[in-house]
């Protein structure tokens, strides 16, 4: 980790100055409160206004050296959304003329989400602790709270409940508006041998947020720390550096570290026994920089009285630039408070089916013959896997679009044969555009004035994989557009319907930029500085390319595009990975919360290379990153290309056993796995979830991320160091759980110890739950589409059980127009029933299926029954004892209903008898 | 009572009896069920080891048997069947009726006959060449067998007489000292009137004796240079102690300081082999040009030196011209293109030929050099007839030249000689004759030098020669041939250069990269290993792999980087075509002869 060549806190002055606010140094208080256009509409201006505020509001008048020191009002307008969401938008006054428009981040939400604005008719004023108080409704049982002096902004609970959030409690709000530059004024910063001319002076926003009765804060990923965030400033914190939001290329990044990654997004969840969950958004793209405040942080210097029966979390946001458009979240529960978020930014996508399956990537497979060869290993040793990669060597001299032809002489073969195994392909595509003349994507992008431009308005040359590189200023629709068309098989040379797209390096990463990434003062379309949008770059070249990809396949082939930088919203592009990491035993560990961040900030589609990108792993930490990462949502294989080879068959017999094995595990729950995305696509609810998601008033789970739950049924212990023989596993709530591999019951609510064997890592399935599966493997998740199904339901202490299966044709979007099969499981009173969970017509008349139910399980049933009734067609079937898996090694009897061979489409019963 | 056609499916004819039974219940191959006979191919696994779903994809662990009539029969795994895609060229395995394949097995088998006719064709030579290269190598072995202990015994019989002439030359050096003393005495009378003559005399003697310890110094270079390095640690230590009295304490070993320095900006960088290269900029990229910092940046990831351009660093892949545009697939007779099941085919055809290795194939990118390659060698061979190995030759190891040395002196009439004309001079040598016969001294003095220079020649030869007969030249000693050759290949721009027993480089015009030292067989004689070759950035010290195939000459072909810095290369050579893979090869063609060849006009 190259630590010098990055700013911290103390050499970033937007962040310095913020810091070093004291608490209710704001001075500012809320005047001329109206309802507008159905919001509550203030300005916001300095209490004891200076003598020339009648001057500086008409910015004609401006004199000399005054003008700067006054602060001109600010316009505050407050919406209310269903769902509870209080909206909080202030910006600068553009009646005022300031020097330009500041940025407000577009295409990030959702249109839904506009029309599902309350329009506010009225508001009440009140007396809070003695200071006037505008309040408006917000949801049944919440409002929201602007206190005028000195201006707050909070939501509680109906008529002067417990407080859920605040902002300004502290009085550390500043807004540096923007100024126009005179003859004398210096505004440079310098970093390193890089200068930022900051055209419009310092033009940064901080303020504290305030989260009640909350026991830890969780999300603004990415940074490679605990899921839990620890105190960044208070007594006896050491760690001093807040955390960055800031989206970078960081070679050989640091397991534990506040420090920003590749991707940003401003949502912060707060979680507590006492209340449960809240959020809080902050529509932001500039650098940010997040306090989490300790305890005592502000040593009794607050001015507020702020509710001292209610525990709290204080945070501090900084921003380099932009305005304030801020979403309060009120929850209560962690999934309400997710659902609350994706409203706002979006559903994550549908992925299709194949990209839910293992991928097989490395830098490089070089030529066809490598691919060829690599492929049939597979076959070989009967190892599924569904996608294989190639990055940035597969090109010509690194020009995306095109191919190496002494390499790959002939792709559309090579993709042709793959997809005949039901297997498919993915190049890689960065923005950065080689700046060479003959290179169609450059002649067209410079003829077009497609690039971002540098500070002085020529296209903006920096330097990345190809050398000397422009780079597309994806900021613009127009740009998008032109860019979505270079993904047709026509335009896309050597391209098939069944190759795929990775976007990488698109923070952007910029070798000789400061940082590595592009200067600050570059401009974008519509005159928007680069440090406005830094960490929506790559968000906007994700949906640039996923907008291709959508257009290629016209409206009928779910696209899929994997990147690297992310922002909130990203979920409606596809995957994201964590980069590139370190085969490391602790890279292992971390990679547990950086993967749970991004599921609870909406980013369900994640996961990190297995084997860790820089470095040899040890094959013992390459099997249990399999049998980890096998749960992972985003399941690749990768690694540099200075590693030894190590795909899963090249560490002898044993070790492609135990990777074959984590590898079908996956295929195995791919229909439970394929249910949980479509539950993520419509609810936000990630795919892989904190304990505490699921067992949310379970404090021993608050700050557990070393294990995850996988949907509501499933949990996962990590083993995160070599030799491992034992572990200890909480395992929460008051319901039971089964091992997965030995069917074993365990009490909730306490901590197991538990033998570690070489097999796998720890897992379990929740007594309550019922998890579909396909236990037939085949080369590729294609080929398994007709396979019957197995149901292993787990019965709680009231002998019940419950779980769902959500099936489509995995690829297009008819699913959209209803075409799929949702069915709901039941078990209770010895029988159980499939229901429809689709609207009633739609099934059968859009998607059909043959498949059927081959075997089902039953754990925790009290007696042996020997036969069941399956209802309607009124024919009995053997109960026997079975394996819980059928394989080679352990047998394991469990109940197991023999051949129901009922239609997953179909509503049926089955009776116990 | 037997079973239907239909639930045999899958099953080989070996095993048909097995399942065939009159009993009501079959047993689970591995013994751990007992299930009824209506279970079988059932379309659900019942048993752990996949016995009872010989034909259905119900059993994770199942294997399915294709008969293929008109070609030979396959075992595949069960995750292929009915999962839409033909995997035995009958179509055996698609039995559900969602797709159709047709059955290429005439085609298939009889371009797979041709193949393997071909190849048995170039094992019979091959096997030929190889018990010719066995005869010779043997016979070789012996002679160097032969020839060590006859010259370990010649050297006995020498370092006899060396050691006679050694003492004869100081009886006789003694004697000289002795008269020497009293011509002294003699002279001594003349002293005054001869002093500056005998300075002058004592000078030159001088003179010469430094002389001969500077050759002394020459001829051993490993000491020589131990005593200049401690000489000049020595001095070193003692400038260092000045130093020391005249500057601070912690100041005492600056340069042990500056190593410690660049250790730790090196492995922050991790790049310890491009160390003053890359220091200096890392310390101080602020001076750098804007193209200068990216390169350096992008060096990072790419492992290449900063200034190369980067879509020409170092690690790309090095494309190996002539094999790759042989498409393997392109072997098929043109007629069976057609068939739907070309690729299946190719599929197909893969799983055959490697069936026999397919459950302990452990190494990395075998595929490349698998059977489809090997005959690719082996059909240019045919063309090229039995002539002289090309791009062979031996290796230019100083070895030779002492052999031809030495053969010179294994001339059986050579000690004898020796030993005579020793005999004679010792005998003429009269000690007790004063003065002595000088040119007899002079004669022994001559006969010692010659016979000691003879010793360690001999010495040397020996160790040389019983460093060679410890190497492994295989189990009958056919791989003696390779010792002392060298094989080489040009791929783009690069000149490989295998040596086997020795070493293998890399060449790039003038700059060579080793890529290993021999270390040693492996895989039961199926590859060269050739390791600890020059170091590589970031990555492990180069090696070579040689994958050996059976062809008619010695040819390096392919060489390949398939992991960073871990090269593999494919000889093909006699010394691999064994008698029982011909066998091996003769029954698979006797198989799929056996098979009916029935063209089914689908």
């Amino acid at each position: 980790w190259k630590k010098d060549e990055f700013r911290n806190c103390n050499q970033t002055p937007f962040c310095n100055r913020a810091r070093s606010r004291k608490p209710n140094s704001c001075s500012l208080i809320a005047t001329d409160v109206e309802i507008s256009d159905g919001d509550l509409v203030a300005k916001l201006i300095p209490k004891t206004p200076p003598q020339t505020d009648q001057a500086s509001t008409n910015s004609s008048n401006q004199e000399d050296g005054v003008e700067d020191l006054v602060q001109k009002p600010l316009i505050l307008r407050v919406s209310a959304y269903q769902d509870g969401i209080l909206r909080v938008k202030i910006d600068e006054d553009q009646t005022l003329n300031p020097p330009k428009k500041r940025f407000e981040v577009p295409s990030v939400i959702e249109s839904d989400f506009l029309d599902k604005k309350l329009w506010l008719q009225r508001f009440s004023e009140v007396k809070i602790d003695g200071d006037s108080s505008i309040v408006v409704y917000l949801a049944d049982g919440y409002e929201g709270v602007l206190r005028k002096d000195p201006f707050e902004i909070f939501v509680r609970e109906s008529n002067g409940g417990n407080r859920v959030i605040s902002v300004n409690s502290h009085g550390l709000f500043d807004f540096e508006q923007l100024r126009v530059k005179k003859d004398g004024d210096s505004w440079e910063e310098n970093f390193r041998s890089h200068t930022d001319t900051r055209p419009y002076g310092p033009q940064s926003i901080s303020f504290d947020v305030s989260f009640y009765d909350a026991d830890f804060v969780y999300g603004i990923p990415e940074h490679a720390t605990s899921l839990a965030l620890k105190p960044t400033r208070g007594p006896g914190i050491e760690f001093s550096e807040p955390y960055r939001l800031f989206n970078l290329d960081v070679f050989e990044y640091l397991h534990e570290s506040p420090f920003g990654l590749y991707g940003s997004i401003p949502f912060m969840l707060s979680h507590g026994k006492a209340w449960g969950t809240s959020g809080f958004f902050w529509l932001n793209a500039a650098e940010m920089q997040i306090d989490v405040l300790g305890d005592g942080w502000d040593a009794g210097e607050s001015r507020l009285s702020l509710p001292s029966d209610q525990k709290r979390i204080d945070t501090l946001w900084m921003s380099e630039a932009g305005i304030i458009d801020a979403f309060f979240f009120v929850g209560p529960g962690p999934k309400d408070v997710v659902r609350q978020y994706v409203s706002v930014t979006g559903m994550p996508a549908m992925p299709q089916h194949f990209a839910t399956a293992y991928h097989q990537c490395r830098w490089n497979y070089r030529d066809e013959e490598d691919v060829y060869h690599v492929d049939s290993k597979f076959d070989e040793h009967d190892i599924p896997y569904d996608v294989l990669w190639l990055d940035i060597e597969h090109t010509d001299g690194k020009k995306y679009f095109t191919w190496d032809r002494m390499l790959f002489p002939h792709p559309e073969e090579m993709q042709n044969k793959l997809a005949g195994k039901g297997r498919h392909m993915v190049t890689i595509v960065d923005p950065h555009i080689k700046r060479e003349d003959s290179y169609y994507i450059h002649k067209e992008a410079s003829d077009k004035g497609h690039y971002v431009k540098d500070a002085t308005g020529k296209d903006y040359d920096g330097w990345c994989w190809p050398g000397s590189s422009s780079y597309l200023d994806m900021l613009s629709p127009e740009v998008r557009e032109w860019w979505a068309e270079k993904f047709s098989n026509k335009n896309y040379v050597g391209s098939t319907p069944s190759l795929y797209i990775w976007n990488d390096m698109n923070e952007p990463s910029v070798f000789n930029g400061p940082e590595v990434t592009m200067p600050r003062d570059a401009l974008h379309v519509g005159g928007v500085e680069h440090r406005e949008l830094h960490n929506a770059y790559g968000y906007y070249f994700h949906m640039g390319t996923d907008g291709g990809l959508v257009k290629r396949g016209e409206g009928k082939d779910r696209p899929f595009v994997l990147s690297r930088a992310f922002f909130a919203g990203s979920q409606r592009y596809g995957a994201v990975w964590t980069g590139d990491n370190t085969a490391e035993w602790e890279q292992l560990r971390v990679s547990v919360p950086m993967v749970l961040a991004m599921g609870l900030t909406g980013i369900t589609f994640s996961g990190a290379d297995i084997g860790g990108f820089f470095g040899n792993p040890e094959p013992e930490l390459l099997v249990r990153w399999y049998q980890l990462g096998a749960y992972y949502p985003f399941f690749r294989g990768h690694a540099h290309h200075d590693t030894k080879r190590r795909e899963p068959w090249l560490f002898g017999e044993r070790n492609t056993e135990l990777m074959r094995d984590a590898i079908r595990t996956r295929y195995m729950l791919l229909p439970y796995f394929y249910t949980l995305f479509r539950e993520a696509n419509t609810t936000g609810v990630p795919v892989m979830r904190p304990l505490w998601m699921e067992f949310p008033s379970d404090e021993a789970a608050f700050s557990n991320d070393e294990a995850f739950m996988v949907g509501n049924s499933i949990l996962v212990q990590g083993v995160y160091s070599e030799k491992t023989k034992q572990t200890s596993v909480y395992l929460p709530g008051e319901q039971n759980w089964y091992d997965m591999k030995t069917g074993t019951t365990y009490k909730g609510g306490m901590i197991h110890k538990l033998e570690v064997s070489d097999e796998g890592v720890p897992a379990f399935q929740r007594a309550g739950t019922i998890i579909p599966r396909k236990d037939r493997y085949r080369r590729s998740s294609t080929q398994m589409v007709n396979d019957p199904y197995t149901l292993v339901i787990a019965l709680n202490s009231s002998q019940s059980a419950e779980g769902e299966l959500y099936v489509d044709d995995g690829k297009t979007f008819e699913f959209q127009r209803g075409a799929y099969i949702h069915r709901r499981f039941i078990y209770s009173d010895g029988k159980l029933t499939s229901i429809n969970m689709a609207p009633s017509d739609n099934d059968r008349r859009l998607y059909s299926t043959e498949c059927v139910v081959e075997r089902i399980i039953l754990l925790g049933h009290p007696s042996r029954p020997k036969s069941a009734l399956v209802e309607p067609s009124n024919n009995e079937v053997d109960i026997e004892m079975g394996p819980l898996r059928v394989q080679r090694s352990r047998v394991v009897s469990v109940l197991t209903i023999r051949k129901p061979n009922v239609r997953i489409s179909d509503d049926w019963t089955i009776q116990i008898l | 009572n037997s079973l239907s056609s239909n639930s045999l499916i899958g099953i080989s004819p070996e095993d048909e009896k097995y399942y065939n039974t009159a009993s009501e219940f079959i047993k689970c191959k591995d013994g751990s069920k007992k299930i009824s006979r209506n279970q079988l191919n059932d379309d659900y696994c019942d048993c752990a080891d996949g016995s009872d779903e010989p034909g259905t994809s119900a059993c994770p662990n199942g294997r399915f048997y294709c008969p293929n009539a008109g070609h030979i029969p396959v075992v595949l795994f069960s995750s292929r069947v009915n999962d839409g895609i033909c995997d035995c060229c009958d179509g055996s395995d698609e039995y559900d009726g969602k797709i159709k394949c047709q059955n290429t097995c005439w085609e298939a088998g009889k371009a797979a006959r041709d193949k393997l006719t071909k190849k048995i064709a170039t094992f019979q030579e091959g096997v030929t060449l190889r018990k010719k290269e066995i005869g010779l190598g043997m016979l070789a072995f012996a002679k160097d067998e032969a020839e060590l202990s006859k010259i370990k015994s010649e050297e006995k019989v020498l370092k006899g007489l060396v050691q006679q002439l050694k003492e004869r030359k100081e009886q006789i050096e003694k004697a000289e000292e002795k008269v020497r003393l009293e011509k002294e005495k003699e002279e001594k009378l003349n002293e005054v009137k001869n002093e500056s003559d005998q300075e002058k005399t004592e000078d030159e003697e001088k003179a010469e004796s430094g002389k001969e310890k500077h050759d002394d110094t020459t001829h051993d270079d490993v000491i020589g240079n131990l005593d200049d390095s401690s000489e000049q640690g020595v001095e070193e230590v003692d400038s260092k102690i000045e130093h020391v009295d005249g500057a601070p304490y912690n100041e005492a070993e600056p340069p042990a300081k500056e190593d410690n320095e660049e250790d730790i900006v090196a492995s922050e960088s991790g790049s310890e082999h491009e160390k003053e290269h890359e220091t200096t900029e890392l310390e101080n990229t602020e001076g750098l040009s804007k193209e200068e910092l990216g390169r350096l940046v992008a060096s990072r990831w790419t492992g290449g030196k900063s200034d190369h351009k980067p879509e020409e660093s170092d690690h790309k892949p090095e494309e190996s011209d002539d094999v790759k545009d042989i498409d393997h697939v392109d072997e098929i007779p043109k007629d069976v293109d057609k068939d739907v099941n070309e690729e299946d085919y190719d599929g197909y055809a893969s799983e055959f030929d490697e069936n026999d290795h397919k459950y302990d194939e452990n190494y990395a990118n075998d595929h490349k050099y698998d059977e489809n390659d090997a005959d690719e060698h082996v059909d240019d061979d045919f063309t090229a007839g039995d002539h002289e190995d090309s791009g062979s030759y031996r290796s230019d190891s100083d070895d030779e030249s002492v052999e031809s040395d030495v053969t010179a002196l294994g001339n059986p009439s050579w000690l004898e000689k020796i030993q005579i004309t020793v005999k004679n001079i010792l005998h003429a040598v009269n000690l007790f004759q004063t003065p002595l016969n000088i040119s007899d001294a002079a004669q022994v003095r001559k006969e010692y030098d010659e016979s000691s220079a003879k010793l360690s020649k001999i010495q040397s030869r020996i160790s040389s020669l019983s460093e060679k007969l410890k190497l492994d030249f295989g189990p009958e000693k056919e791989f003696y041939s390779l010792y002392d050759r060298c094989f080489e290949t040009k791929q783009n721009k690069y000149v490989y250069k295998v040596c086997p027993y020795k070493k293998a480089t890399q060449e790039e015009g003038h700059m060579t990269t080793r890529l290993g030292q021999w270390e040693k067989f492996e895989d039961s004689y199926k590859v060269m290993v050739f390791s600890s070759g020059d170091k590589c950035w970031n990555g492990p010290d180069r090696s070579l792999k040689v994958k050996l195939r059976c062809g008619l000459k010695n040819e390096v072909t392919d060489v390949d980087e398939p992991s960073r810095c871990e090269y593999v290369a494919l000889l093909s050579t006699p010394g691999v075509c064994r008698e029982e893979k011909l066998k091996e090869l003769q029954d698979k063609l006797d198989a799929l002869n056996r098979q009916p060849p029935k063209h089914d006009e689908l």
